[in-house]
């Protein structure tokens, strides 16, 4: 029964709320007139007797407000009323509404599209099921760095482990493929049998790889992505036809995976990996690693686990040398994958929450001015009847309803934000597919929103709780006295402001110089006015396939080269700023210690003073004459190097000073034939200047360099170096690739765009934390301004009598501005102390310049105390025109 | 005030209202003077407190409302006992007994 009852009068409360107050009137109102007749009765004047009555009851409107507040349901009403309230007082000023909701917008639009990248690619997980227990396994290089594997070592590691319920290998080649319906450069990965077992996925038509399909000599088959199947096979459903040409060999479709399945990245087509034989070296490392844990082993017990098998290798194996794994290792996949990404983008996350909080304390130091002016109000309703906690409340729903308002802007500008930032992101930022405000994202964005609110909210209403409510109804006279305390904290405000926005522009600075030396590099090679052309030829083994691929390769040259406005033309195994070469280790050696096959090599390697380690690259002296790579000493390629005469290298400086200190390399003889197979020894005839192959910001490395034409690789990049612009370069370039052979895919780049993709992720990073840093300073700027003119207004009356008293204009100038500057450079001194503390974490990313960078640190306070200086300037100007006459009649 | 008067008890304000209602229905100002009068003057009810607790008894289903004229033939609120509301009265009463009982005993311990 009494459940019912409350449900009863909870509905009443909630939908009949005009007739419970007009019987909670009635019922004050009779009872006023009943005790007051009593009182007439036992002989009081009427006038008398009300008077009683109502001392007696203590004030209608508070017993009224007691009943109300105790009501059942009755916080379902007092929010709805407080919201009515609130929206009522954000109406009632709009221009203080407008600027706020605004500067908020701006604040939770950029966190909001920055959390949306953060979220895409750090923390969103991996889509495959249980993505924390797959593992990235990797062997450890004697300089305790992580890397790919090695087939035996693969091997032993599926063998012997106890960790994983599967483990496969795989790598990734970029190949020609035909027999679709248009020829294509696609991703092809090259996996073993239990690749996709390892992500708990199976292709939604056909079969997937069986372990006989891996073996040597099995019949070629091949897995294709749903958007391969989809635009090149045309959706067919029958595989029994479906042949596809990769590099030369015929593979049979035999099935289709899921479309959210793309792994590794970009993959299109997935094929065995052994089908000509595994590598029986220790130190080839070819083939990145997987593994799915086993229920109930950890990261740490899996990682201990293969450590232990990569000693036993280590110990055991007769390979010896640098290039031998040291340890073994394993890391979660989305980890390996992200790995890099992670500081840049908690930086640019950081940076931005910096940018928040300036933008919050804009909106602080606004509603501070509001409640002063709200003052009396308050007082009003405290004297009616209202709890303190009821205001308490009021503000919170305030601060929400200006949140969220804030909040919806916001994010309606984040999905124009988060579209920009995937356009603007680098190249290497992995996963940026799948980067979208989505429901994760949003959900964060309203936390924010609820906690802005809640800051703001507390904010204002400790303020406006802050004063006595009898001062608030006391007319005029204390507006001086009683703007003191607002004032301060309207200071601490811009302190907080000021520093935060100078440890932002720090930043950019930091990055930005950083950016300018990097710029500065000389990287060793031209790059304008280079198209390249990148063409690979199915590879085939051994003299035959050599001369074929050299024959295409001069004829396509040649054919290049007579394109109209061509000036140069070359090709190289590796453009620079675009993955970097293989590595590895070179014998020195005479003509007649030649071996006849690799066995020797594990032995001969142990001999320290043969030894050497270089990049290894194939060019035509093409490619160093249309990159302007100026040649130090001796000569580079030409016509007496013909296909079957002696093998020539060319070696860079660096390797020259290395390998040879004191000694002159021309006309030594090395053997580097585990790079391409070839075993024939390669004359050092030259040398030339060293070139910023990985990236401007890389050192360069030792590289030798040998004759494309004579040891040609089966994917060349073509370097042209031609007047004529770029779509008529890359016109009669695919003419001519077309007519000698019409199955080649082809892209074309312009170096100059390979060149500044290098420079993505500085670039990224210089222009989202130079805006955020702007848009703070912008912010902060507006803060100092407001305090100020606040301050004069509020002293307009002080100012007059001052300058009634004797004041120059100047001096008021001067004390204006001095009471404003102080204030600035507080902050300055709390932001270079933050600044100093917070850019070492930065300090990996920087290149050229210190965390400490004085240079950086001088102009930014510089640029920050001129904008403060001019923000003051203008109320201070106002201050010192003040009219004493004027002034004193202010109130 | 006169001096032997004194606000009612922490606690136990719904029990007096409760028990001046076993009686008969009641209003506001009726339910004060009842309480004046069996409590033989000790208590009074101040109108800020009753109403309150007034409105909040009749939400936990004790008391019920109705409109209706009162000795003098003006309207007033009456409130009448429910019988969750009789009972809470002997929970209360229980209570209350064992309290004194046990402020007596302790109140001539020597």
């Amino acid at each position: 029964m009494p459940l019912l009852a409350k449900a009863q009068s909870l509905l009443r409360n909630l939908f009949r709320s005009r007739s419970v107050e007009a019987d909670l009137n009635e019922e004050i109102d009779s009872y006023l007139e009943l005790a007051a007749e009593e009182n007439i009765r036992a002989g009081m004047s009427a006038k008398d007797a009300q008077r009683k009555v109502r001392v007696e009851l203590g004030g209608a409107e508070q017993v009224k407000e007691r009943i109300r507040e105790q009501r059942l349901g009755a916080w379902v009403y007092s929010v709805f009323a407080d919201a009515r309230y609130a929206f009522r007082q954000l109406r009632k000023n709009p221009g203080f509404t407008v600027v706020a909701v605004l500067t908020l917008a701006l604040g939770i639009g950029c966190t909001t599209a920055i959390f949306s990248v953060v979220y895409g690619v750090l923390l969103r997980p991996l889509p495959y099921h249980d993505p924390n227990r797959i593992l990235a396994i990797f062997e450890v290089t004697s300089k305790g760095r992580p890397s790919r594997l090695a087939d035996p070592n693969f091997n032993d590691f599926r063998d012997q482990n106890r960790s994983f319920s599967t483990i496969a290998k795989y790598t990734q080649v970029i190949s020609s493929v035909s027999g679709g319906a248009h020829p294509s450069r696609s991703a092809v990965a090259y996996i073993s049998p239990d690749f996709l077992k390892v992500f708990e996925t199976q292709p939604i038509l056909g079969r997937d790889f069986i372990a006989s399909d891996n073996s040597k000599g099995a019949a070629p088959t091949v897995l294709v992505s749903y958007s391969y199947w989809r635009q090149y096979l045309g959706s067919a459903r029958d595989f029994s036809q479906l042949h596809l040409k990769i590099d030369n060999e015929i593979f049979s479709v035999i099935g289709v995976l899921p479309p959210s399945f793309s792994f590794p990245a970009d993959s299109d087509l997935w094929i065995p990996a052994d089908l000509t034989g595994e590598s029986q070296s220790r130190t080839s490392h070819n083939y990145s690693a997987v593994g799915r844990l086993r229920d109930g082993v950890t990261v740490e017990q899996a990682n201990a686990d293969i450590s232990a098998i990569a000693h036993r290798i280590h110990d055991s194996s007769n390979e010896k040398g640098d290039y031998l794994l040291k340890d073994g290792t394993v890391i979660p996949l989305q980890e390996s994958i992200i790995a890099k990404a992670r500081s840049p983008l908690y930086i640019l996350l950081g940076a931005v929450g910096f940018l928040l909080l300036v933008a919050c304390a804009n909106v602080a130091n606004l509603l501070l001015a509001q409640v002063s002016s709200r003052q009396r109000e308050l007082a009003i309703r405290c004297a009616l009847g209202a709890a303190r906690r009821r205001i308490i409340r009021q503000f919170l729903t305030e601060g929400l309803l200006l949140s969220l308002l804030g909040g919806i802007f916001g994010v309606l500008g984040a999905f124009a934000g988060v579209r920009a930032l995937v356009a603007l992101a680098p190249a290497t930022l992995p996963r940026l597919d799948g980067v979208s405000v989505s429901l994760p994202v949003l959900a964060f964005s309203l936390l924010l929103c609820t906690a802005i609110a809640a800051g703001l909210g507390t904010f204002a209403a400790s303020r406006a709780t802050s004063e006595d409510v009898r001062d608030g109804l006391a007319e005029g006279g204390r507006t001086q006295a009683g703007s003191q305390g607002t004032q301060r904290i309207g200071r601490v405000i811009v302190v907080a402001q000021v520093a935060i926005t100078l440890v932002l522009i720090v930043g950019a600075g930091l990055f930005g110089r950083s950016l300018l030396k990097v710029l500065q590099v000389d990287p060793g090679f031209r790059v304008d006015k280079i198209v390249t052309m990148d063409v690979s030829l199915p590879w085939v083994d051994g003299e035959k396939g050599r001369t074929e691929r050299t024959a295409f390769y001069s004829n396509l040259l040649d054919r290049l080269r007579r394109i109209p406005g061509m000036r140069n033309v070359g090709a190289t195994s590796g453009l620079p700023l675009s993955g970097g070469h293989p590595d590895g280790m070179f014998l020195l050696m005479s003509q007649s210690e030649v071996p006849k096959d690799f066995s020797k090599f594990g032995e001969l390697f142990q001999q320290k003073d043969r030894l050497g380690i270089a990049d290894f690259c194939a060019v035509t002296d093409g490619y160093l004459h249309s990159l302007a790579i100026p040649l130090v000493r001796g000569r580079i390629f030409d016509e007496r190097d013909g296909a079957d005469n002696t093998n020539v290298a060319v070696i860079t400086e660096s390797l020259a000073r290395e390998r040879w200190p004191n000694q002159d390399p021309i006309g030594a003889t090395i053997q580097f034939g585990n790079m391409d197979g070839d075993l024939r020894l390669l004359t050092v005839v030259g040398i030339v200047a060293d070139t910023h192959e990985y990236g401007l910001d890389v050192p360069p490395r030792p590289t030798v360099y040998v004759n494309l034409l004579q040891r040609p690789p089966a994917a060349i990049t073509l370097t042209m170096l031609s007047d004529a612009d770029t779509p008529s370069v890359t016109t009669a370039a695919r003419q001519v690739l077309q007519e000698l052979n019409p199955e080649l895919p082809v892209r074309f780049r312009t170096f100059s765009n390979v060149y500044s993709a290098s420079l993505g992720s500085r670039k990224f990073n210089v222009i989202l934390i130079g805006m955020f840093g702007i848009t703070a300073l912008l912010l902060a700027t507006v803060g100092v301004f407001g305090v100020m003119a606040y301050s004069v207004t509020r002293r307009t009356r002080e100012i007059g009598v001052r300058v009634a008293l004797g004041a120059a204009t100047f001096d008021v100038l001067k004390m204006v501005l001095g009471q404003g500057m102080r204030t600035v450079l507080i902050g300055v001194v709390i932001g270079v102390a933050g600044s100093l503390l917070l850019t070492r974490t930065v300090e990996s990313l920087l290149f050229g310049v210190t965390a400490t960078d004085p240079l950086t640190f001088s102009g930014v306070t510089l640029l920050l105390v001129a904008t403060a200086l001019l923000a003051c300037y203008i109320p201070a100007r106002r201050a010192a025109k003040v009219d004493p006459i004027v002034a004193l009649r202010y109130e | 005030m006169n001096p032997k008067q004194t606000t009612i008890l922490q606690g136990t304000l719904d029990m007096m209202i409760l028990k001046s209602l076993v009686s008969g229905e009641l209003h506001g100002l009726g339910i004060s003077r009842r309480i004046e009068q069996i409590t033989g003057g000790t208590f009074v009810v101040k109108p800020g407190s009753l109403f309150p607790a007034l409105h909040r008894m009749e939400e936990e289903g004790w008391i019920s409302s109705f409109w209706g004229d009162s000795e003098n033939n003006r309207r007033a609120k009456y409130y009448k006992l429910c019988k969750a509301g009789l009972k809470q009265l002997e929970i209360e009463t229980e209570r209350w007994g064992r309290i004194t009982w046990a402020i007596s005993q302790a109140l001539q311990q020597s």
